[in-house]
This record gives structure tokens, C-alpha cells and sequence, in this order.
């Protein structure tokens, strides 16, 4: 509505190649950080907690789609490079007093380090052996965390961390957590968002869309990829460090095979390709149980039946709607929620005329 | 020597019963070009499909055992026809996640008809062991052995000799060249996840008796990566060797290292090995050396 | 496109009605706890829950605790820490005065969270062992045999059946930071008695151990097989154990290895002989049961048939014990119900043992577990059935690794 690239003339390289050159998206975008901004004064204590889970599986899901969506490599592996890093900023902040804002990078880097160990041998070779490679490296990293007490600290294989302080800020209120974790999450989006459209991103795109063509022209497949796959775990390591601080402990059973399996089901829900969809799809996973759980327990009171004669169905419902979902939104929709997203826009980009 | 000979021993039967969900796996691959990352729940359904007849319905063994074969076959034309046919023109990786998301809906469903106990398979075999030189087998593992090596030779058979197991041949190595020659590709396709629940079946309960049955079942599926990797991505009888190889290798390694270690070998070797072959001999033992390198 | 209204209107309804705040009626207290139906404990979880939310009907039915009533709420979170976490804060928010967390893992997470929030969590058979030590860990109760009096009480078993120097005793236990919780104590009497002790870790889901099982029984040649898992595996073991020809009667389990369903799934003619610890009396013949049997007569509703198996009793115990923690919060402290002040009715539970359905529990604020007090039961014929009277062994040893940790905490904390 108000046809809003009427009359946006570019007169620079810069403002061409910015990320929002119509300035009704600037304004837009700004205006959305704004609200997340001032959204605590709005919500209570366990809204926010939500929003808080919600943020930290964006920064994962966003790294899966850099890897997947855009370079087009299957890995089931994103729930043990979260360990890594997770447990990489426990360790930091726990041993040697390392600060949040320098923890988080290190977890990153050595989650990347990690996934380019497992990424050389099975990149090498076209075909779904990441994705099998990275099967291996759950498990791998798994035991190693598990029985290596020097990582693991003993027999609970869990990490402490004492209530982190940002600036002297402790950090104990779910607001306070909300503020930690929103600039990584920020920073994480606009660095997806940037590195897309970059020669790397089109490397990555051509990767995925025609490889052959594009080893012609020069781009080394190999190289790209390994790169992706460092990318998409670094982001892991940060969003793993994340929920350290977040949830003040590391503990290895927190990542597991099915938390692998729960991010790819939010690029693919919410659009394998676009980092927009990445978050859109970890909202929707966050909320699905949560709403799942109202939708029952609404009609348990419309209908007079009891939670607790169903709850067994309920908690199954869960699995078979994830699963659902995701053959659907394959099948049906591929471009997933983003697609949709994009639909809503362009019709109000004409709006109020059709064409 | 006693002690590695039963490591050995028991290894190699389990190892069979891993050969032949590896079995089931590399049949559709072959044929299909599909990574199959639901195998495992289709050896847990076939479990559950086989525990409900015989210990819910307490159905007789001669009855339970061929409805068992024919509802995995239906289930595995049901799942191609139902949830890849709609996928063909797209990419790989699509149809890879598509089983994936199946995966979990297999789970959910059979957790809800089923409930969240776990059901015990019973079969009429004694347990206890008996001694045979300085090795004890014990009966049942001897006869889950048995079985899955009579239906992998069956198999075996099968692709060598009859029509269709020709075709389905036909079809993995050439899918253009099959149709030219007048092949049914799509019933071929069909047939090939139908016959892999099939095997599924049999491993549900075989598997299945020795675990019991429940959701967890479907976590054997994952061990059978390391075993077609290393025996071929694409082989029938690579998959076979690739089974009996990690049982083996991984209950010994188990009985050796794991004191040192801490425990756990069992689950990780067969993926170190699995990343080392990746390294150097990607396409596994008997595995068709046709492999891009990047 | 009529029908797509329709379904729309439908489902806003029915959303709106589920986020409407129930209207809660005035002396409610709250109270709830997470629930595993679908994760790696749903053997488990799917016959605890039905046990707390029936004794807390139950308690609501007989006019609620002095006069008022009790709303548990239960949420599924399949064993995951973070989905865990998250529905604590919902039952934050809802204002539960108590919780009942469910898994090791999930205490853990939980734990500073309970400190900061003073709303005490109950984590009975399970949970860590160090907050037996109330003073280190005012807001976390263990309220039931830690792994570490378990361990105590396993190892005191053994003796008590002929165990001496030279004995050699097999710990089998679940490769995860629970499982693993029952190694310091079984070293610590293994190496007071002699006995030749040895390890074995079953990895994550344990559903094989063939080659640990093998070694047990050829290799090491145990006498006695200490097992610690819980879930799939203790069904397993049974099986692998019987395999290899071990003797059952030489099997001493855990309490989370001891259900019903764990000798369904290995087979009752299986696991005959085969002991497994309790902290509660299963079996319907006690009268906590017996009124909730009525009750379910009463309202017309078929007996299910989990009502009186191990795994439902420690369900009740659960709710019994959160129930008798709000009712001495009312008792001495007054209204309006907070956290503290059932920590504080906690700490005075004096002889607790609703009816001979659980071994007298006295709480202090030094010792939160109760005392530590299991049985052991044994598989014969169907069912399980008593060997032991109840019993405890090897406190001071346990007790002193409670100390032993806790210190190191301190000190770490100091730093």
C-alpha cells in the first residue's frame, strides 16, 4: 500500500546494495527492533521466557538454513555443535572467568572447528553423506563430552555457570535474559542477512542450484561448502553458548539427535533459503506444543473431558503434527512460511489495486 | 580366547540382524536414489504390528507371522504411493527430510495406538545358553541369526534370479535405459519400499524380542548407516557384509576397550569407522566405485 | 471458502477458551509438575502422573488439605531440559507454591532457578544426591532414597547375603550423569569390604549390552550385578543377563529398574528371582489405594490397570508429600501459601508414612531426603513381592559423600 518504491531512485552504489533500499523497509525494519525493544514492558514473566526460547532457536535455525537452504547440504548434526559450543562457554566462563561477549565467539569458533573436522570427509563426496557424517558426529561428540571429564567436569557431564553479569547487570530476570541474548540474536540476523548477499551467499546459491556450472566458472564446490558448514556451525556454537547463559548449565542431554531433527523441521516449516524464514519457522516450532497444549486443554473445557484422560494422546499428537508438517510443508509448499509471508506482502504492495 | 570367541560369536549374530535392516535401506537407495532415514521406524512398526498380534491378540505363531509380512508389504506400497510419489520432480533433499519428517510421524502414531508400554515378544525359544566348547550361545540369538540369514539369502535369490528382482536391478543402474527397455519403473519402485518393509518386518521381530518392543525400537535404524557405508551405499551384499562387520566389530571392541574408556564404545566405533571409511573408500567395500569427488 | 470460515471461527473459539485464565476459585493453592509421556522415561512417566493427579483428586475429594483445595497441574515435556524449563515458568507464573521435577537432568537445569524463586522442588528417587544436605540446597528435596543411599542400601544387601572379601560385584548403569551418581558410593564400600568391583556403562537408549553383559558373566564372572538404569534398559538386562545364564536372584536393581512394566517387557517367566528397590509399598492392598480404588468405583470409572504398580505408588508419594507440605505450610504459617513456606512445612515432617504406604519420613533442614529408607522386592510368580523389611546401609559413608561434595561446592562457590 502507498506504493512504497514510487519515486526511490538510488543514486549511489551503497544505497543500492543496502539490505533495505525502500525506505518504508528501513523503516519498517527499524521500527521492529524498535518493538522487540520495548516488548518487555508489555509482557509478563512467562511470555517472555517464551519469546527468550524463541530468539535462541532463531540463531540456531538461521545457521541450519545457511547450510541447508542455501547451499543445499542435509545435516543432522546441529544439535551436537550447539553442544559444543554450549559446552565451550561453560567451560570459559566457569574455568577462566572469560567474559559473555568473548565466551560466545569462542563457542562459535570452536563449533566451527569441530564441524570442518567432520565436514572434509564427507564433503568431498556429492551426494547425502553429510548428512549421515554429521549422524556420526552426534554421536560422537556425545560420547566424547560424556566421558572426557576434563570437558565434562565429573559425573553429571554438567557445567555451572554462576548467574552471569553483563556490565555488572546481574542477569536473573527473564527481561534481563531477554536484553542478553537480543543483541547476539540481532547480530546474528543482520549477519545472515548480509553474508547471503554476498559473493560467499552466491557461491553457496550457485552451490546448491547447479554445481556442475558452477565449478566452470570458477567457484570451488569443495571449499564453498566446507565454508557453509563452518558457517552453519559456528552459528550453532553461538546459539549453544546461548543457552548456557540462558539456562545456567550445560548439560549434553539438552542436544540430542531430536533436537536436530526440531531444526530442520523449522527452516523447512518456516522456508529452506530465507533467513526471514528461519525465524519465522523457530517461532512455529516453539509455539506448537504450547499452542497444541491450549487448543486440547480449550476443547477439554468445551467438551468436558478431562486432561488427563488425554493427555497420553496429546503428548503423541505433538510428534505426528511435527511430522506431518514437515511432509506437508515439502510436498505442498516448499518456500514454506516465508512463501506465504511474501504472498501477504505483495498483495499489499499493490494495494488497493490488483495489478 | 574364550571370551573374544563370544564377543565374536554374538557379534556376528547380531551383526545379521543388522544386515538386514541395512538390507531394506539399500534396497531403496538402489533403486530409488532415496537416503531412507525412516528405517528404523518401519523395523519398529513391523515390531509393533508383530507384538500386538502376538502378545495383545495372543494370535498363534503360524497365524501372526503372515499377516505380519503381508500388512509390512502393504505399509510400504502405502508410504510410496502416499508420501513420495507427490515428490518426484523435486531434489534430493527434499525427499530425504520427507522421510525424516515420517520418521516422526511413525513414531507419534505408533505411541498412540499402541500406548507407551513396552511390549514383550516372546517367542517359544528357550533364553538360557548352552555351552558349545569354551562358547556359549544362547538358543534365540542363534535362531534371529538363522532367520535373517534365510531371508537374506532369499533376498539374495531374488535378485539374482527372478524377473522382478532383474528389473529392480535394471532400474538402480539406469532408470532412463529400464523405461526404453519396457520396465514399470513406478510399480518398481513401489515394489522396492515394499520389499524393504518387508525386511523391516522380520527385523521388527527379531529385534524386537531381543529389545522389546516400543519407540525406542526405531534407534536400531540409525546403526545401519555405519554398516552401508562401509559395505556399499548400493549393494546388496555389501550391505550383508557391512552388518555382520559392525556386530562384530563393535561387540568386540565393546568387551575390550570399554573398561577402559569408560563405556559407550559400542555406540560410537561404528561411527569413527564409519567416518574413516568416508575418508578413504567412500563407496564401501562392494559399493559401485562411481563416487564425484568435489 | 464458507467452510474455511467455519474452521477459522471454530478454532479462534476454542483458542480463546483455552487462554482464558481459568476463573480460579478463591483458597486455591497450586501446585504441579512436568510429565515424560513421550520421551525416554514415558515407561515411567505414563503411570507416575496418573498417580500424583488421582491423589490429588482424591485429597480434593476429602475436602481438600484443611479445607482447601488442591489444583495440580501437569506438563508434558518428554524428558527435554528446555521444555522442562519452560514449564516451570508456566507453573511460576500460574503461582504453584510447590513442584515436583521430573528427571535429573531437569533438576539439574532447574536448580538455580528453585534458589532464586524459593518455590521447593520435590525429586523423589532420583534428583541429585548432594541436596540431601538442606543447608547447601534449602529449596531442592530429594524426599526419597537418593542414587546414593540406593547404592548404600544394594551394597548393604550383598553383605547381608554372604558378601565378603574377594566378592566381585558388577555396577551396570545407564551412561549419563544419573546413572552415574551411584559410582562414588559402591567404590567407597567396595573398597571398605574387599570386594572386586567393576564397572559397566550401558550407553544411551540401552537397548544393547550384549558385549557388557558377556563380559560379566564370562569374563569377570560376577557374583552379584548392581543395576542402575532406568527406562529401556532395565528390561533389557534382564533379558541379555538370562541370556548369558546368570542367576536373577543375584540381580540387585534401582528403584527406576523395578516397575511393573520393566518385567512385562523382559516377561514375568524371565525375570524370576530378580530384586528390584523401592521406596514405596506397591500393591493394592494398602489404604491409600484402597480409597482411591473406591473412588474410581464411586464415579463409575473402570479401575485401570496401572492403579497399585510400583511406578503409580511413588506417583502418590509425590502428591502425598506435596500435599503434607502445603498442610503443615497452613498449619504453622498461615495464608496465604508461598514457597517458603512449604520449604518450611517440608522441613517439618515428622514420621510422614500415610498409613504404612511409605517408611516413616522425618525431614530436617539438614537432611532432606528423609532418612533414605528402601525395600527390596522380588519378581515370583506375577507379581513383586517384599524380600526385605526396610532398610538402609552404609549411611555414614553416604552421608559423608553428601559432605564430601557439598564442601567442594562451597568452596567452589567462595571463589
Amino acid at each position: 500500500m502507498i506504493n512504497r518504491e514510487c519515486g526511490v531512485y538510488q543514486t549511489t552504489y551503497e544505497g543500492d546494495m543496502a539490505i533495505y533500499p525502500v525506505p518504508l523497509a528501513r523503516y519498517a525494519a527499524v521500527g521492529s527492533i524498535g518493538v522487540l525493544v520495548l516488548l518487555p514492558l508489555v509482557l509478563d514473566s512467562h511470555q517472555m521466557a517464551l519469546v527468550n526460547l524463541m530468539i535462541l532457536a532463531a540463531v540456531g535455525a538461521i545457521g541450519l538454513n545457511i547450510l541447508v537452504g542455501y547451499t543445499g547440504q542435509v545435516s543432522l548434526g546441529h544439535g551436537a555443535f550447539m553442544m559444543v559450543g554450549s559446552y565451550t562457554a561453560a567451560i570459559l566462563t566457569a574455568r577462566y572467568d572469560v567474559p559473555f561477549w568473548l565466551a560466545l565467539p569462542c563457542g562459535g569458533a570452536v563449533a566451527a572447528l569441530v564441524g570442518v573436522f567432520f565436514g572434509i570427509p564427507s564433503l568431498r563426496i556429492k551426494g547425502l553423506y553429510l548428512a549421515i557424517a554429521t549422524l556420526a558426529a552426534q554421536f560422537i561428540i556425545e560420547w566424547v563430552i560424556n566421558h572426557s571429564t576434563w570437558i565434562s567436569a565429573g559425573a553429571q557431564a554438567t557445567i555451572y555457570i554462576s548467574t552471569p553479569t553483563v556490565f555488572g547487570w546481574e542477569i536473573n530476570t527473564e527481561f534481563r535474559r531477554f536484553y542478553m541474548i537480543l543483541p547476539a540474536a540481532v547480530i546474528a540476523y543482520v549477519g545472515a542477512l548480509n553474508l547471503v548477499r554476498s559473493r560467499v551467499g552466491r557461491a553457496f546459491i550457485a552451490v546448491r542450484d547447479r554445481d556442475v556450472a558452477a565449478e566452470i566458472i570458477g567457484v570451488n564446490i569443495f571449499k564453498y561448502k566446507l565454508l557453509a558448514f563452518a558457517v552453519s556451525s559456528f552459528y550453532a556454537g553461538v546459539a549453544g553458548a546461548l543457552w548456557t547463559y540462558y539456562l545456567k548449565i550445560a548439560n549434553y542431554e539438552h542436544f540430542t539427535l531430536g533436537t536436530s531433527v526440531q531444526y530442520l523441521a523449522m527452516i523447512i516449516i518456516g522456508g529452506l533459503g530465507s533467513v526471514l524464514g528461519s525465524v519465522f519457522g523457530a517461532v512455529f516450532i516453539t509455539l506448537l506444543p504450547i499452542v497444541l497444549v491450549y487448543v486440547v486443554e480449550g476443547s477439554a473445557r468445551l467438551f468436558g473431558f478431562e486432561y488427563a484422560a488425554i493427555a497420553d494422546f496429546l503428548a503423541n499428537l505433538r510428534l505426528i503434527i511435527f511430522g506431518t508438517l514437515i511432509i506437508l510443508f515439502l510436498a505442498i509448499e516448499p518456500e514454506g512460511l516465508y512463501r506465504l509471508w511474501g504472498n501477504v506482502r505483495r498483495y499489499f504492495r499493490l494495494w488497493p489495486f490488483s495489478y | 580366547m574364550g571370551f573374544f570367541a563370544d564377543l565374536f560369536v554374538n557379534g556376528l549374530m547380531i551383526g545379521s540382524m543388522y544386515a538386514l535392516i541395512a538390507l531394506g535401506f539399500v534396497l531403496i537407495y538402489k533403486a530409488t536414489s532415496v537416503v531412507n532415514f525412516a528405517q528404523g521406524e518401519l523395523v519398529m512398526f513391523g515390531g509393533y504390528i508383530a507384538a500386538a498380534m502376538l502378545s495383545l491378540y495372543h494370535l498363534p505363531l503360524a497365524v501372526a507371522l503372515p499377516v505380519l509380512l503381508v500388512s509390512m508389504v502393504i505399509l510400504g506400497f502405502a508410504v510410496e504411493r502416499g508420501v513420495l510419489r507427490p515428490l518426484v520432480g523435486q531434489n534430493v533433499i527434499s525427499v530425504v527430510m520427507v522421510t525424516i519428517g515420517l520418521a516422526q510421524v511413525f513414531q507419534g502414531l505408533a505411541a498412540m495406538v499402541w500406548g507407551a508400554q513396552t511390549i514383550n515378544i516372546s517367542l517359544p525359544i528357550r533364553l538360557e545358553p548352552y555351552q558349545i566348547w569354551e562358547v556359549y550361545i544362547s538358543p534365540i540369538n542363534v535362531v534371529a541369526a538363522v532367520i535373517s540369514g534365510v531371508f537374506l539369502v532369499g533376498f539374495a535369490w531374488f535378485f539374482r534370479k527372478s524377473r522382478m528382482g532383474v528389473a529392480m536391478r535394471a532400474v538402480a543402474n539406469d532408470q532412463q535405459a529400464a523405461m526404453a527397455v519396457g520396465i514399470n519403473v513406478r510399480f518398481v519402485f513401489a515394489a522396492s519400499w515394499a520389499i524393504a518393509g518387508l525386511a523391516a518386518g522380520i527385523g521388527g521381530v527379531v529385534w524386537g524380542n531381543m529389545l522389546g518392543v516400543d519407540t525406542h525400537l526405531a534407534l536400531v535404524g540409525l546403526k545401519v548407516f555405519p554398516a552401508v557405508i562401509l559395505g556399499g551405499l548400493d549393494s546388496v551384499p555389501g550391505a550383508v557384509v557391512g552388518g555382520l562387520l559392525i556386530g562384530a566389530i563393535e561387540s568386540v571392541a565393546a568387551g575390550y576397550v570399554d573398561p577402559y574408556v569408560g563405556g559407550g564404545t559400542k555406540d560410537f566405533l561404528p561411527y569413527v569407522l564409519m567416518i574413516v571409511a568416508l575418508l578413504i573408500r567412500p563407496y564401501g567395500f562392494f559399493g559401485r566405485e562411481i563416487i564425484e569427488r568435489v | 471458502m464458507q467452510l474455511r470460515i467455519v474452521l477459522i471461527g471454530i478454532l479462534t473459539l476454542v483458542l480463546a477458551t483455552g487462554f482464558a485464565a481459568p476463573a480460579t476459585a478463591d483458597h486455591v493453592i497450586k501446585v504441579g509438575g512436568q510429565c515424560d509421556r513421550t520421551g525416554a522415561t514415558k515407561l515411567v512417566g505414563v503411570e507416575i502422573c496418573p498417580g500424583i493427579s488421582d491423589y490429588v483428586k482424591l485429597v480434593n475429594k476429602k475436602g481438600g488439605v484443611l479445607g482447601h483445595k488442591i489444583e495440580h497441574t501437569e506438563i508434558e515435556h518428554g524428558y527435554l531440559v528446555d521444555r522442562g524449563v519452560e514449564a516451570y515458568e508456566r507453573l511460576k507464573r500460574d503461582g504453584a507454591v510447590a513442584v515436583f521435577d521430573y528427571g535429573t537432568p531437569i533438576v539439574y537445569a532447574l536448580t538455580p532457578r528453585h534458589m532464586e524463586d524459593k518455590i521447593p522442588a520435590i525429586t523423589p528417587g532420583f534428583g541429585r544426591a548432594d541436596s540431601t544436605d538442606g543447608t547447601v540446597w534449602p529449596y531442592i528435596f530429594p524426599m526419597a532414597a537418593s542414587y546414593w543411599s540406593q547404592a548404600g542400601a544394594a551394597m548393604e544387601y550383598i553383605k547381608q547375603k554372604g558378601g565378603k572379601r574377594g566378592t566381585k560385584v558388577a555396577y551396570l548403569y545407564f551412561d549419563n550423569p544419573a546413572g552415574r551418581e551411584g559410582i562414588p558410593i559402591v567404590e567407597v564400600v567396595a573398597a571398605k569390604e574387599g570386594y572386586q568391583l567393576r564397572l559397566f556403562a550401558v550407553p544411551s537408549p540401552g537397548l544393547e549390552m550384549g558385549p557388557q553383559v558377556i563380559d560379566i558373566t564370562r569374563r569377570f564372572k560376577a557374583d552379584w550385578v548392581v543395576g542402575h538404569l532406568f527406562g529401556r534398559s532395565p528390561s533389557v538386562s534382564i533379558k541379555e543377563l538370562k541370556k548369558a545364564g546368570f542367576p536373577m536372584d543375584h540381580v540387585v536393581s534401582f528403584v527406576w529398574g523395578a516397575g511393573e512394566a520393566d518385567i512385562e517387557a523382559a516377561g514375568w517367566d524371565v525375570a524370576q528371582g530378580y530384586l528390584g528397590m523401592q521406596f514405596t509399598s506397591p500393591g493394592r492392598n494398602l489404604p491409600v489405594i484402597q480409597e482411591i480404588l473406591k473412588m474410581y468405583r464411586d464415579e463409575g470409572k473402570e479401575v485401570p490397570a496401572y492403579v497399585g504398580g510400583v511406578y503409580y505408588s511413588r506417583g502418590v508419594l509425590n502428591a502425598a508429600v506435596i500435599v503434607e507440605g502445603v498442610r503443615l505450610a497452613i498449619q504453622n504459617f498461615g495464608l496465604p501459601v508461598t514457597g517458603e513456606k512449604v520449604k518450611k512445612g517440608y522441613e517439618l515432617m515428622k514420621n510422614f508414612d500415610l498409613q504404612g504406604f511409605l517408611p516413616p519420613m522425618t525431614v530436617t533442614p539438614t537432611d532432606h531426603e528423609g532418612g533414605g529408607w528402601v525395600r527390596l522386592y522380588q519378581v515370583r510368580g506375577k507379581e513383586w513381592v517384599p524380600a526385605t523389611d526396610w532398610f538402609r546401609g552404609y549411611r555414614e559413608e553416604v552421608l559423608a559423600q553428601v559432605k564430601k561434595v557439598n564442601d567442594a561446592h562451597k568452596a567452589a562457590a567462595k571463589k
